[in-house]
């Protein structure tokens, strides 16, 4: 049985007294990919935001790789990318000069060349030394698209991979995921509806005020693992 | 030509800093203001007395400039969420805080150079070996400044009302120092004997080691709390 690098156990939070999430069991492995879909507040950004370790749980587990994702040691980190609702990127920096910074973080080998290699595949090359500020809001997010995948990770966490992108930009990020899972990486992304991901093979997953209602059969703790996203995929 | 981590933060911000110059700009401003409020307030005359107002008046100028430079040095990383992409990162955490810090320091020491220069000139003091001897002092206190401003801006900079905890904190917990450099200041100004000088400064460098090594072990459990 493969391990799941992704995996949420009787996950809970609460802000003071208001739950936010309740009891979220779903696990991801190598090369799948989880779709959490669900309304405004549903909890998704929260339960992203758990899983990427950068909020603590209230209740149960947030693992990434086996471990707590709040405690990963920095090789760990380095095998994770994040595409937040912000976009990461420093307005007042080119979007080169944001990808070499973050690429250079990551230890990521010839972090100049790798940056420019990023904004070809993210068609921001002829805009690439420009400030970031003066982006529109779907090119930034191809930058940011670009910087939670510049260093390969071995886990992607996209909230709402697709908002703000024009039909070409999702295009783009669509193919980049797809590419990313046919090499291995786990993918967990949120949408407002499953349109897109289950096009990419996703198992869809509902969040509803804060609690798995659904589950499609392939997205469920055991069933993740049969899902044939690899085979679609390759 | 390999950049490491801790090289790559410190000229992000430099960079930033030189694009924005919001810290420098508003540090040098905010010194202005004060020694030119201070100089009207004192009306100080020659001597001893003279020397301990000049004093004085640096010290609450680098406290000013200190505390909104760290202000805006973190708000600066909390546009777009980036402190949170450098905490998940595999940046180790002190290495952030040390860049953090040296980038601080490097604008507080910049400031404080413009307002030695206004001090002398609104002081009525002359530029000599004396204002030189004030170099080592101020440059102490802006490096415990800097130190403990940035440890304290993690923990702020993640609260609703964070601009207000900062100096609350901040303040209370360098007053040894800002006693220490303005007596040391003092000393300088006043010609007083190396050995008395030497005693304050002493003080600050117990101040700065303190609060770099907290910082440098702490800043990993205030800036990952959320």
């Amino acid at each position: 049985m493969t391990a799941a690098l992704i995996e949420a156990r009787a996950l809970g939070k609460s802000f003071g007294p208001t739950p936010v999430l309740r009891d979220v069991n779903l696990s991801v492995e190598a090369g799948r990919g989880a779709a959490v879909i669900g309304a405004n507040g549903a909890g998704k950004s929260t339960l992203i935001r758990l899983l990427a370790g950068l909020s603590a749980p209230s209740l149960g587990g947030a693992l990434l790789f086996g471990e707590p994702a709040r405690s990963l040691r920095p090789a760990l980190r380095r095998r994770i990318g994040l595409l937040s609702h912000q976009s990461f990127v420093y307005p007042n920096l080119t979007a080169r000069e944001n990808l070499e910074f973050y690429a250079t973080l990551y230890g990521v080998a010839d972090a100049r060349a790798q940056a420019a290699e990023w904004l070809e595949r993210v068609a921001l090359g002829a805009v690439a030394d420009a400030r970031v500020r003066a982006y529109s809001r779907g090119m930034e997010q191809r930058l940011a698209i670009a910087r939670a995948m510049l260093a390969r990770p071995d886990v992607l966490m996209l909230d709402e991979p697709f908002a703000a992108l024009d039909a070409d930009g999702a295009a783009l990020a669509a193919a980049l995921v797809r590419e990313a899972m046919s090499q291995g990486c786990a993918v967990l992304a949120s949408a407002h509806s499953a349109g897109a991901l289950e096009e990419l093979g996703f198992a869809a997953l509902t969040l509803s005020r804060g609690r798995l209602v659904h589950a499609e059969p392939s997205a469920t703790r055991q069933s993740v693992a049969r899902a044939p996203l690899a085979r679609q995929v390759s | 030509m390999v950049t490491t981590p801790f090289v790559a933060v410190l000229r992000k911000d430099l960079l930033l800093e030189v694009r924005g110059g919001q810290s420098t700009v508003a540090l040098g401003a905010l010194s202005l203001l004060v020694l030119v409020v201070l100089v009207f307030a004192f009306n100080p005359g020659g001597g001893e007395q003279g020397a301990e107002a000049a004093a004085g008046a640096l010290w609450v100028a680098l406290v000013f400039s200190g505390m909104l430079g760290a202000t805006r040095a973190i708000s600066a990383e909390n546009e777009n969420g980036c402190i949170r992409a450098l905490l998940m990162s595999p940046l180790d955490r002190a290495a952030l805080y040390a860049a953090k810090l040296a980038a601080a320091f490097i604008f507080m020491a910049v400031a404080e150079a413009a307002s030695i220069i206004l001090m002398v000139l609104f002081f009525n003091l002359e530029f000599d070996a004396r204002v030189m001897r004030l170099v080592p002092a101020v440059l102490l206190g802006a490096l415990g400044f800097a130190a403990l401003a940035t440890l304290l801006a993690g923990i702020s900079s993640r609260l609703r009302g964070g601009d207000l905890i900062l100096p609350l904190l901040a303040v209370p917990m360098f007053v040894p120092a800002l006693i220490a450099g303005v007596k040391a200041s003092a000393s300088a100004l006043g010609g007083a004997p190396m050995g008395e000088f030497a005693l304050w400064l002493k003080v600050l460098i117990a101040f700065d080691v303190m609060f770099v090594a907290a910082g440098y072990l702490l800043f990993e459990y205030v800036a990952g709390e959320e």
